[in-house]
């Protein structure tokens, strides 16, 4: 059987195919019933698809673009603050808990589930980064967004 | 001439604060409804479509060009929205509530009474039961038929948009279709 005609299944219901290629997708549908099955679906769904969805409430678009605007600005500043110079003393401490954590992944894939041990632990409220222990094991998703804020939160308030 | 949104975007990744702009206004009703369509709740279309907005604005320098810049855009638009959904879902298994959702389709599509008259209100009545079938379908199906039907969307580019593979496309939507027809049929 010839390919599935799938993207010319909605342009045959709604006329829009030349001669050919309508006479190709009309011998496809007699002796395939999957694409005759979903030709009928599609036919129904064309005319009544917005119908059947509803419209979505209205909107204020002047205010959409207010608030798109605020969105924005306020992520401007988020990326400014972030990429302002790290002082020395946080670097240092991130370098450290980056090296921990690359230590203590080793030992995680070695022995999977272990419960943290109390040197770690001891260690974890030195640097008193890792109270939050979800955002320290996900350090590998250094790149996320929500980590680094966490981060830059967790330090200022280790400076004050 | 208008500028083609492919354009617009390069300036967008040039900081161009007035093609942004415009590529906004292009495409703020499109990318609300879309929205909407998946997370049939208005608050959250309104947020995740500005979101996406806003991934735009942010990663405009990563749009190479290879695809059309509605596929490229409603990639960025269609994964907020399942992630959205996900998020939404596990949040709701915590609580254990998952009739938030439903609430505003179940006012919105009252049934029919049961003794109308057929011929006027089956129409009406068909209509309802495929409207609260589309919204039955899992996300990613749903997503394929929204893109397929209200989009107008190729396979390939669906497959792009919902990053699978052109077969993957063809199953989401050969299973909604049906799902669809089993309702429709009941009636
Ligand atoms: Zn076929």
């Amino acid at each position: 059987m010839a390919r599935h005609p799938d993207n010319d299944l909605i342009p045959y219901l709604r006329g829009e195919l030349p001669p050919a290629e309508r006479e190709r997708v009309a011998r496809h549908l007699e002796e395939c019933p999957d694409c005759k099955q979903d030709a009928e679906v599609l036919r129904d769904l064309l005319g009544n698809l917005a119908h059947a969805m509803g419209q979505p409430p209205g909107v204020s678009w002047g205010r959409y673009r207010a608030e798109l605007s605020e969105k924005l600005d306020a992520r401007r500043r988020q990326i400014g603050w972030r990429r302002r110079p790290m002082p020395l003393a946080l670097s240092a401490s991130l370098a450290g808990v980056l090296l921990l954590v690359a230590v203590w992944g080793g030992r995680e894939i070695s022995k999977r589930g272990d419960p943290i041990g109390p040197d770690e632990v001891v260690i974890g409220q030195e640097f008193g980064l890792l109270q939050d222990l979800h955002t320290v094991e996900r350090l590998d998703l250094l790149e996320d967004l929500e980590v680094l804020r966490n981060l830059d939160g967790l330090a200022s308030e280790h400076q004050s | 001439m208008e500028p083609a949104d492919e354009a617009l975007c390069e300036r967008v990744a040039r900081r161009d604060e007035a093609a942004f702009e415009l590529l906004v206004s292009r495409y703020q009703e499109r990318a609300y409804r879309l929205a909407w369509s998946i997370l049939r709740n208005a608050e959250d279309a309104r947020d995740v479509s500005q979101e996406a907005f806003i991934r735009l604005y942010e990663t405009a320098g990563t749009f190479r060009g290879r695809s059309k810049f509605s596929t490229w855009f409603y990639r960025i638009l269609v994964n907020l929205c399942l992630d959205h959904k996900r998020k939404h879902k596990w949040w709701k298994l915590w609580v254990r509530d998952d009739d938030e959702d439903r609430a505003e389709t179940i006012l919105d599509r009252q049934p029919a009474p049961v003794n109308d008259p057929v011929d006027k209100l089956s129409r009406e009545a068909t209509l309802k039961a495929l409207g609260s079938a589309i919204d039955r379908l899992a996300p990613r199906q749903r997503a394929a038929v929204l893109l397929r039907v209200q989009e107008d969307m190729a396979t390939y580019d669906i497959a792009r948009v919902l990053k699978c593979s052109e077969a993957t496309v063809r199953v989401h939507l050969h299973r909604a279709l049906a799902t669809l027809k089993k309702t429709v049929e009941k009636r």
